[in-house]
């Protein structure tokens, strides 16, 4: 007859109890526990799904950091290819108002420097649209100047857009608050979402080590009355259970926590590969790196208390 | 110390297993409960180890009424209580040592102490050599004795046992009574559920008799017991 080896995470969790329990492990037979091995299995999974949700969060974080950050001073003058009535306007036109901006930008003091795009520029630009070969006089461009201000209040920049409409009454100052908002506005209810899964997580958490709790109770009904009768306390009694769960927790959301860090470094490595400037280089932070050592901490508080509660509770409701 | 007074019992929706019981047991006493098989022994010993709450009538343990103790400080009681169950209740995935030392965990006693005092006691009761064994590989008398030792480890100034010496040899037996005499004589209250009058008449201890879910009592000193005393 071969004897079957217990599998690594019995043992470790043998190891764990005796470590906090005492030389003796635990009283009540956990060991024989067939349901031992899904609850690990669980509450891997959820802090798997919890941390790729935190990476998500955190990640957005920074990026929509590094774009507003970035876009703060930042405004684009365009000089529109057509006026009022939409009759096109001619380049020479064109070029002839953003002469005049780029002028009065140059004396004004609340700008710290400007950039007009030059042709070839604004022909690289569109030319995914329009195609390498085409020449101005086929279809008139509009005149594009990125501006980086001093000063970014309002008044300010009423101020400068005046000057701007009396020299070129079609031109158009975008800020880029409209799209950064919509970015912001999109991220925001991302974040919202992986809050929203942190707290499902949570809760299944919660449910599983609860009916797990509670089943065990049942199988153990023996020997719980047993210890009753010789003297152990609801809480000592509790005590058994919470630990059980706690490492239990523990151990599965180590593995979770790393089999999740590594699926994030994963999917960052290659969003970072793909090379698209819109998404600046995202890594994760010593700081985002401390929160994911505590998941397995704050995975264990959450098993152990749900526990100790259900065993307490399931206890008072006996005879 | 034990005080019954017009106490009811029945199981459930069941009949009434015990009926009009009156009495009472000083601290210090040993008694004999005795009766013919089914007449409620056991089911009088649960109620004094607060296994069930009396049906009717009142119960005081240590002077607390039984009745009105809620549920969260029945423990209080059971740790003064040693119990040795006639169907043993040991904990079987727990070796003999570790079961006997359950009742000291329960009190959080160091366990330096814990490990000295249940290896003398196993040495006592002849089970040295099996106490990393489980129990389904022991013998009935040798589980027997784990669950005896278990109930006297920690020193209970209640010892309640039902049948102790049902599945002992003659020999072992009697070294039990002897180690029961010695916890009486430094303070232990005793009561003995069996039905063994060779017993009875040897150690001679006052019975209360238990028939048709009535109580009588009798104070009769065993002549057998006072030769026993007179020799040793
Ligand atoms: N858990 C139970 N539920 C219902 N009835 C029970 C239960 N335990 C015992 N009884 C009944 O209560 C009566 C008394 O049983 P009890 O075990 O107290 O007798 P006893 O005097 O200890 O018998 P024995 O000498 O055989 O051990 C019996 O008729 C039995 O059928
Ligand atoms: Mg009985």
């Amino acid at each position: 007859m071969s004897v079957k080896r217990p599998p690594f995470y019995v043992k470790a969790q043998e190891i764990l109890l005796r470590t906090v329990l005492g030389s003796k492990g635990y009283d009540l037979p956990f060991g024989s526990d067939a349901d031992r091995g899904y609850l690990l299995l669980l509450v891997g999974l959820m802090s798997f799904l919890a941390v790729l949700a935190c990476a998500g969060t955190l990640s957005l974080h920074a990026m929509t950091q590094r774009w507003s950050s970035g876009l703060e001073n930042k405004i684009t003058i365009e000089i529109k290819a057509e006026d009022r009535d939409g009759t096109m306007l001619s380049p020479e036109t064109i070029r002839l108002e953003t002469e005049k901006i780029t002028e009065m930008l140059q004396k004004n003091p609340a700008v710290k420097s400007f950039e007009a795009l030059q042709e070839k520029e604004i022909k690289k630009l569109v030319s995914p649209w329009l195609g390498e070969d085409f020449s101005l006089e086929d279809i008139p461009l509009p005149g594009l100047i990125a501006v980086e201000l001093n000063v970014s209040s309002p008044e300010a920049l009423e101020k400068l857009t005046g000057s701007i409409k009396k020299l070129s009454p079609t031109a158009r100052v975008d800020t880029h608050r409209e799209w950064l908002q919509d970015i912001l506005r999109f991220t925001g209810t991302l974040q919202w979402i992986a809050l929203f899964v942190a707290l499902i997580v949570a809760l299944t958490t919660v449910t599983a080590i609860s009916s797990g709790v509670k089943s065990r109770m049942a199988v153990h009904k023996d020997q719980v009355e047993i210890l009753h009768l010789i003297g152990a306390s609801d809480k000592y009694i509790a005590r058994q259970f919470q630990w059980h769960a706690i490492i239990i927790a523990l151990l599965g959301s180590i593995l979770g926590t790393a089999a999740g860090l590594g699926m994030a470094t994963f999917i960052l490595l290659l969003s970072g590969q793909s090379g698209t400037s819109l998404i600046p280089q995202i890594s994760l932070d010593s700081t985002s790196m401390l929160i994911f050592i505590f998941l397995p901490v704050i995975a264990s508080i959450i098993s152990g208390v749900t526990a100790r509660f259900t065993v307490l509770r399931t206890l008072s409701l006996m005879p | 110390m034990i005080k019954f007074d017009n106490v009811g019992f029945r199981y459930e929706t069941g009949p009434e297993i015990l009926s009009d019981i009156s009495f009472e047991l000083a601290a210090g006493s040993y008694h004999f409960l005795t009766g013919p098989s089914g007449a409620g022994k056991t089911s009088l010993m649960s109620l004094m180890y607060l296994g069930h709450r009396p049906t009717r009538g009142s119960l005081h343990m240590f002077e607390h009424n039984v009745g009105f103790l809620p549920r969260e400080r029945l423990f209080e009681i059971r740790q003064k209580i040693g119990i040795v169950f006639q169907d043993f209740r040991l904990m079987n995935h727990l070796t003999a040592f570790d079961n006997v030392a359950l009742p000291l965990r329960i009190l959080k006693r160091p366990e330096k102490e814990i490990r000295n005092n249940v290896t003398e006691l196993l040495d006592w009761v002849g089970l040295g050599e099996s106490k990393d064994r489980l129990p389904p590989t022991l013998s009935g008398g040798q589980q027997q004795r784990i669950a005896i030792a278990r109930a006297i480890i920690a020193r209970p100034r209640l010892l309640l046992a039902d049948e102790p010496t049902g599945n002992l040899d003659d020999t072992i037996g009697f070294r039990l009574m002897g180690l029961f005499d010695q916890l009486n004589k430094m303070g232990t209250t005793i009561v003995i559920a069996t039905h063994n009058t060779h017993i009875m008449e040897l150690f001679g201890h006052p019975r209360l008799i238990l028939a048709h879910g009535r109580l009588t009592q009798e104070t009769r000193q065993g002549p057998i017991t006072q030769k026993i005393r007179n020799v040793s």
